[in-house]
Parts: C-alpha cells; structure tokens; sequence
C-alpha cells in the first residue's frame, strides 16, 4: 500500500519525519528526497501536518482529579444529609399548614417563613436530582473488576 | 523540506518516573501532583479518542483511580506515558463497550470546548497566528474523521510524542508495525483535507 511506483517505501518517510529510522534509512530517504519531488512534496505536507498536531492546545477541566474515589463513608454522610433535609422540609410545611389552620392572622409570618421554605424546598430538589444523575452514570462502582 | 521546523509538542506534561516514585512512597505533594498530571494527559488522550469532553473527563478519572491502585505495580525503569495511555484506552474501549457511542454527535462541542488554539505566544505576526490556528483546526476536525486505529495513533506520536516503541507498547502492537500503521494514518488525514478544500 505504501509502495507507489518506483519501488520506495513511503512509510519511511512517516519514520524520517519521527526520527525512527536508522542512519543508513534515514540517508537512503534523504537520498530519495532529492531526486523524487513527488516524495518531497509528501514529506513537506506531513511535516506541515505533524506541525499543526503537536503545536495545538487544549482546554483541560480546572476542577483536579481524585486519586481515590469518594469513600462509603462520605456518600453515607450526604445520603443522611439529604434525608435529614427531606424530613425537616416535610415537617415545617406540614406544621404550617397545621399553623395556618388553626390561626389564619399569622399568614404573614406564615408567608415569610414559608418562602424560605419553599426556596430551600427547591434547592434541595435541584440537589437531589443532581444526586440521582450521577449515582446512574457513577463509573466508579463499575472500576472494581 | 530539511528546513521544516517542528516545534515542541503541547501536550500536557506526562509524570516523570520520579514522581511515581515518590508518590509510592506516600508523600502527599507527590501524589496530588501525580494526579494532576496524569489526569491532564488521560484527558487529553481521552478527548482525542472519544471527540467528547464529558465523556474524556469520566473516563480520566476513571484512569487516575487505576493509575494510582497499579502504582506499586510500576516498574520504575519504564515510562509512565505508556502505561498510563494504555490503561486510558482500556478505559474507551470499556465504556464504547459499555454504551452505544454517539459518534459525531458532540464533534461540535469537543471542538469548542477542546478550543484548539494556537501556541501564538512565539507568533509575532496576528496573521501567521490565525493561519496557524485555522490549520490545527482543519486538522484535528480532520483527525477526528479517522478511523479509531488511526485517530489514536496519530494522537500518540504527534501530540502526545511517544516513541515507535512505547507506542507499540500502548496499542500492543509489534515495534515494526507502528510505522507504516501510521504512514497510512497520515496519509488518510492528508486526503480528508484534500477532499475538503
């Protein structure tokens, strides 16, 4: 595939350009490059294009990575974290309901602490469904073999 | 063509064996400083193979946390580039595996969010540097056409500038084979580019 008509291996070229060949390669495709322009032509295209491949950049997270992943002990704290969130949310709302029912003059305060309540509410859906996206894509239970 | 010049690679900094070293020996800077570099190049490597950044970045930390549980497996005499882009390359193939890839379909956000740019700090002149920028572009869109043979090789000698041999290690591959593998990568993203224009 690499042999075109007049019997030069091209891949050589590729391990010239790489600096792979040995002297005596290295000196026969120089040799070759000299008298072939369509060889040459070849060789400055691919050296153009290794140029623009080993000179790009590119944007790299800012956020690290662990050398460990998070540990049992952690995701159980968030778990009960959460949990203990849940519950408190729950409980106010129903104790206000509770309130309100019984004493409809402190709907203000009822109000005030009832929008707490519901952005705090919000906010901790927001988490918990973050929380659910990720335990289904967590590749770390899956790096055990 | 003798006068063409190849500048430096700007792939990340891979660890040094040194490193490694110390990072086995529980020191704690080492060690965050291993995971940092390791991590940017498993990036890296894993954006060039998959073309999908949420996906490199899974499957970089995927390959830190085995770097690190294979740290005491490491002989020092070897490198770690190798080594570490092997285990990242089981780590595409697992989750190509594992899931039906999306090929293309994020092509444009890798692009933006790879954000190729040029190394312009050299380029004194804005018009070499924009040109020079819209060629790495063509080029990575380019690469990002190959097959995956030819994308991961291409990326481990041009980018990541690893040796014939240690990249024969990489895709377990006689020494002798790297060569013309990636001749005929080269030459296939030359014809990509040729049918574009």
């Amino acid at each position: 595939m690499n042999q075109p008509q007049h019997g030069f291996d091209e891949a050589l070229i590729s391990g010239y350009l790489d600096r792979e060949l040995t002297q005596a390669e290295a000196q026969r495709v120089r040799l070759h490059l000299e008298d072939c322009a369509e060889c040459r032509a070849t060789a400055t295209e691919l050296a153009q294009l290794k140029e623009a491949t080993m000179s790009s950049e590119f944007k790299i997270p800012d956020d690290g990575w662990d050398e460990t992943p998070r540990g049992g002990a952690s995701h159980l704290l968030r778990n009960a974290g959460l949990l203990v969130g849940l519950a408190w949310i729950v409980g106010m709302t129903m104790w206000l309901i509770w309130e309100l029912a019984n004493d409809p003059e402190a709907l203000i305060g009822l109000l005030l602490v009832g929008g707490f309540l519901v952005s705090a509410g919000l906010i901790l859906a927001s988490v918990i469904i973050d929380r659910r996206r990720a335990m289904k894509n967590d590749k770390y239970t899956k790096v055990q073999k | 063509m003798g006068s063409t010049v190849l500048t430096m690679s700007s792939a990340p900094p891979a660890p040094a064996a040194a490193l490694v070293s110390r990072a086995r020996r529980g020191e704690a800077d080492a060690r965050e400083e291993l995971a940092q570099k390791s991590g940017d190049a498993a990036y890296v490597f894993a954006l060039q193979l998959t073309r999908q950044p949420e996906t490199a970045k899974d499957i970089a930390q995927e390959s830190v946390v085995r770097f690190f549980r294979a740290l005491d497996r490491f002989d020092e005499g070897q490198a770690v580039e190798p080594w570490l882009f092997s285990i990242v390359r089981n780590q595409v193939r697992d989750h190509a595996r594992r899931e039906t890839v999306r090929r293309h379909q994020s092509l444009d956000a890798w692009l933006e969010a790879g954000g190729q740019q040029a190394a312009d700090s050299e380029a004194v002149d804005p018009a070499v540097a924009a040109e020079r920028h819209e060629l790495q572009q063509r080029v990575w869109r380019a690469i990002s056409e190959l097959s995956e043979s030819h994308r991961e090789i291409v990326a481990l000698r041009d980018y990541h500038d690893l040796s014939y041999r240690e990249i024969a290690a990489v895709l377990s591959i006689p020494e002798g084979t790297v060569m013309s593998r990636l001749h005929a990568a080269r030459e296939n993203l030359r014809q990509i580019l040729r049918n574009e224009r």
